[in-house]
């Protein structure tokens, strides 16, 4: 419903949107401070140890690893890289911390002012009601990226659906406590829930060609807020904002936007005045409620973590974290319709993910570039079918970069048809087996041997004189029906343009 | 055979194992009767561990029957400060609120004490968390002077000398966050040192401030502190704060003697109103003495240094307010019965598990740590830190060493500061400027009171990362002054445990 008005919402009134990514550097060894595993779920404090339960006497080790992810992805997203930096502690109790302040970066973060830019298209273009509704490339300010600690899981006993509310008792789960938790903070440059949505998955996509995270929504490895204002067409004095939490997907993250921006309308469309709050995203009933009002002004006494000296990057150390920047999906993109000749739209389709993208260009290098397109049409056609129907993954898929490859060359050459092509395919994807023997198993050999090709349709004009007369008569759309009478005669295995050909030419 | 352990130095204890006069069950017999003949009076342990010690003595002893080469302290007792995580044995910082507490995991530098032959003999009280001067503060009562009885060993880590002055051990580890080892030493008349911040793995030992906060040993003798300190440095991968500086051997140059060394007198410091007398009088002797050994001996100014009470009193509280957040009744420690709610849990469980001066610092740290007083509190006292540091940086471009005080009054009555914590701040003047400055010290026995007898002590400070060269000095001062510091008889009353 909120989604319906958006637009006419839109019409009158700008948001301002900011967005704070959290993103568990789910790809180390170890956590942040500790030499404790970082995994997912799991038997609750299981993996714990001294460090990471804050038990007397025990000191936090910065993971260096986590440190570097963190300035890669700073690097990844322009930002300036901080010659000095260092650890805070934000003081706060709460049981699911363990030592009660959260080791975290405050005024020093690794990575200062950067930028994402984004690129908006098709419906979602039209939130930019100023902009025209024509597709538009946008650019949003990086603030900074900090590096933290995550906390422990509460889990409530005794209430409803494990909330706090009505629970008799709770429990804590430290597994989770003190994961390397990167956190991304934007400039208020978004204007669109689309754009927010945008810059979200984009981040993604970096994060994952960065191999820092497996960036999961849905387990809680990337966690998006977002803080929103709205003001009138024209207003350059900032509304007041709130702060959306719990929007667990991108498409939640675009709804929850949406709703706040036409709710924030109404009130102040009947002289209300918005609140300073944290609302959270109900996925179910569609829409925002209070979280907890702005308390008063929470002081976390912020103050240089003592247990650890401070942080200075030598600009050698920072060359030497940029070498190791992998090609970004936009530069893969640009190569790929540089170099491939692929359309801008397939470029970006097979540029997106890691390892997607070097299994395609793997089938490239064995093909060669003159085959790209047709390798990408079979890549982005009957190969991401066959991965997002069932349960294999691309790692896992019996069909090999080499075996895709082979089967281009197969059909390039002509030795079959690209219909039979789709037969090997299905059949590589279900044995394993290389095309070439596959074909020669089922005897599936196009045929491009005129002479049987002729014999053939001489013998279908033969037996179909009032056809033949017809199509004499003009009726050449019969064409087709005779090319299936051939096939059919051929068993499937002549080669369909030469007997197009040889039909047109016999007939006309 | 017949020995007298609470005199034998740590080495001659080692040697006469290795040489088999004794065993090392014999030493930790010897060490029990020693301590039932006198902790009654003293109360220097908050918990004894003669299973821990006889197991570690018969691996001692089993070396020997195979002839293998005894480790640098084999058979030598050793107490620890109940701050100390010790697998076996309670951590409780002499406080209520880790009540029950056993750590899963031991403390680098009593873990590295341990593999160099020491025998673990207790766990000795201190002011709660480390917060004192007197080891009055201690949820489990006060530590008394062997010295009298009626006065105190200094504190924090005042079970710590009050053990190893009593003859109870030959040595033992303290933790020095102001000067919490080397004012007790003075206090006691025994050898008593900080090493330079860095130096000595804070992991496993629970944290009062740590930027401040450095372990080192207590002993009856220099060459005993320097084989403690042999043993428990160098770096350790799971203190971040702990630095990879090659570490000598500490005993090698104790007998190199002072001739041409540049030893600095703090002269500021040592016409400190409220400095006593025979203090100031007995530093000026061993002033002398080593002059006379061939030092070359100069005066300097550290005016700067006398603010480092006062920004002590902000950065130590602040970063302890900090530290003791996790003791919250959640996972381990007192927890109060029938929390209304989580906040009732921390709130009351807090108020009844803390001691009033642990309560006082937390107040007075998180004052200082609050939005608007930040700057002005603990800003500034970083700030003078930091000049503090450079004043000593320029005093060492002058002298190898420097002198002064290390408490500027001797042992006092018990009860007589409890209820002036401001006097209280100030036992801790001379030694707090080397915990801000990451400064290596040594308190070591030079006199006793004219008047009463008691101990005491001559700080001599050394260079960062040169505790060889500060040894070196206290070493040839405590040779020229051959002074015997063993307590007089007390009346001894049986532990009532
Ligand atoms: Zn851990």
């Amino acid at each position: 419903m909120a989604r319906d008005r958006l637009p006419v919402v839109l019409e009158r009134y700008e948001a301002v949107i900011g967005l704070e990514v959290h993103t568990e550097l789910t790809t180390l060894n170890s956590k942040m401070f500790c030499g404790c595993p970082v995994e997912f779920g799991g038997e609750p404090n299981t993996r714990v140890c001294p460090v990471c339960l804050g038990l007397p006497g025990a000191l936090p080790v910065p993971n260096e690893a986590a440190v570097e992810a963190t300035v890669l992805a700073g690097l990844a997203l322009n930002c300036e890289i901080a010659p000095f930096s260092q650890f805070h502690r934000k003081q706060y109790f709460y049981p699911d911390m363990p030592k009660d302040y959260q080791i975290s970066q405050y005024d020093l973060p690794f990575c200062g002012l950067g930028h994402l830019d984004i690129e908006v298209d098709g419906d979602g273009a039209k939130q930019r009601v100023d902009l025209g509704a024509e597709p538009y490339a946008t650019r949003i300010g990086v603030t900074r990226i900090h590096l933290e600690e995550d906390t422990g899981k509460m889990i409530h006993v005794g209430g409803v659906e494990g909330r706090i509310a009505g629970a008799d008792h709770s429990l804590v789960d430290f597994n989770r406590a003190g994961t390397p938790l990167m956190e991304l903070v934007s400039e208020p440059d978004i204007r669109t829930p689309e754009e927010a949505r945008r810059f979200a998955q984009k981040l993604r996509l970096i994060l994952l060609n960065l191999g820092v995270s497996d960036c999961s929504m849905e387990e809680g490895s990337m966690r998006v807020d977002g803080n929103i204002s709205i003001r009138l067409r024209g207003e350059t004095e900032l509304g007041t904002k709130t702060e959306i939490k719990n929007m667990n997907s991108f498409k939640a993250l675009h709804d929850a936007l949406a709703f706040e921006i036409v709710r924030q309308a109404d009130v102040l469309d009947e002289g209300g005045r918005i609140v300073q709050e944290t609302r959270h995203w109900d996925v179910t009933a569609k829409r925002t409620s209070t979280l907890r009002s702005k308390e008063q002004a929470h002081d976390y006494r912020y103050f240089p973590e003592p247990d650890m000296v401070p942080f200075e990057f030598t600009p050698e150390w920072i060359d030497a974290i940029r070498v190791r920047l992998p090609e970004l999906p936009d530069a893969r993109r640009e190569r790929f319709v540089r170099d491939f000749g692929l359309s801008p739209s397939d470029a970006r389709s097979l540029s997106e993910d890691v390892e997607f993208s070097a299994y395609f260009e793997e089938a490239v290098a064995l093909a060669g570039n003159s085959l790209a397109k047709p390798l990408a049409n079979w890549a982005l056609g009957d190969l991401s079918a066959y991965l997002n129907a069932g349960p294999v993954a691309l790692a896992d898929a019996k069909v090999t970069p080499a075996m895709l490859a082979e089967l281009v060359e197969i059909i390039d050459d002509g030795t079959i048809s690209g219909k039979q092509a789709k037969q090997v395919f299905a059949e590589m994807a279900e044995s394993g087996d290389a095309p070439g023997a596959i074909i020669e198993l089922k005897g599936m050999k196009q045929v491009s041997d005129t002479d049987a090709i002729e014999a053939a349709v001489d013998r279908v004009i033969a037996a179909n004189p009032d056809e033949v007369a017809s199509y004499r008569a003009g009726k050449t759309t019969l064409i087709g029906w005779f090319v299936g009478q051939v096939m059919r005669e051929m068993r499937g295995q002549g080669n369909p343009a030469l007997v197009n050909e040889t039909l047109v030419r016999k007939l006309g | 055979m017949s020995f007298d352990v609470s005199t034998l130095s740590a080495r001659a204890i080692r040697d006469g194992i290795a040489a088999r006069t004794f065993s090392a069950a014999e030493v930790v017999d010897a060490t029990y009767a020693r301590i039932d003949a006198v902790e009654g009076a003293v109360h220097a342990f908050n918990e004894l561990t003669p299973e821990l010690a006889r197991e570690a003595a018969g691996r001692i002893d089993a070396m020997v029957a195979a002839g293998e080469p005894l480790p640098p302290l084999a058979g030598v007792p050793t107490g620890f400060k109940d701050n100390m995580n010790l697998v076996g044995t309670h951590t409780t910082c002499s406080s209520k609120i880790l009540e029950g507490f056993k750590s899963p995991y031991d403390c680098t530098a009593v873990r590295r004490l341990l593999n160099a032959g020491a025998l673990p003999i207790g766990k000795c009280n201190m002011d709660e968390f480390a917060f004192g001067s007197s080891t009055e503060n201690s949820a489990f009562g006060p530590t008394h002077n062997p010295w009298d009885l009626e006065r105190v060993p200094g504190g924090s880590s005042g079970g710590s000398a009050a053990s190893v002055s009593a003859g109870m051990v030959a040595v033992s580890l303290g933790s020095d966050t102001g000067g919490s080892i080397r004012q007790p030493g003075a206090l006691t008349g025994t050898v008593a040192m900080k090493p330079t911040y860095g130096r000595v793995s804070r992991y496993g030992v629970v944290a009062f401030a740590s930027s401040l906060d450095q372990i080192g040993p207590f002993a009856r003798s220099v060459e005993d502190a320097a084989l403690v300190l042999n043993a428990i440095s160098g770096h350790d991968d799971m203190d971040a704060t702990s630095v990879r500086e090659p570490v000598p051997d500490f005993t090698a140059t104790l007998g190199d003697g002072v001739k041409g060394l540049r030893i600095g007198v703090v002269r500021d410091m040592l016409e400190l109103e409220g400095c006593a007398a025979e203090v100031r009088s007995a530093t000026e002797a061993s002033v002398k003495l080593l002059e006379g050994l061939c030092a070359e001996v100069g005066d300097v100014d550290l005016p700067m240094s006398q603010h480092g009470l006062a920004a002590y009193y902000i950065i130590g509280p602040a970063e302890a307010s900090s530290n003791l957040a996790r003791f919250d009744g959640i996972r381990y420690g007192h927890r109060v019965a029938e929390p209304s709610d989580v906040l009732d849990l921390y709130m009351r469980s807090r108020a009844e598990g803390f001691g009033p001066e642990s309560i006082r610092r937390i107040m007075l740290g998180t004052y200082a740590l609050s939005a608007g007083y930040y700057d002005a509190y603990y800003g500034t006292a970083q700030k003078t830190r930091t000049l503090i540091t450079r004043e000593f940086e320029a005093a060492f471009e002058r002298f190898d060493v420097l002198i002064t005080p290390t408490s500027p009054t001797v042992a006092f009555k018990i009860g007589e500061r409890a209820e002036d914590p401001l006097a209280m701040y100030l036992s801790d003047v001379y030694t707090i400027p080397l915990n801000l400055a990451g400064l290596p010290g040594v308190s070591i026995p030079c006199a006793k009171c004219g008047t009463s007898g008691l101990p005491i002590g001559v700080q001599v400070i050394g260079k960062h990362f040169d505790e060889a060269t500060m040894l070196q000095v206290a070493a040839a001062l405590e040779g020229a002054l051959a002074l015997d510091m063993t307590p007089p008889a007390f009346p001894l009353h049986r532990r009532s445990s």
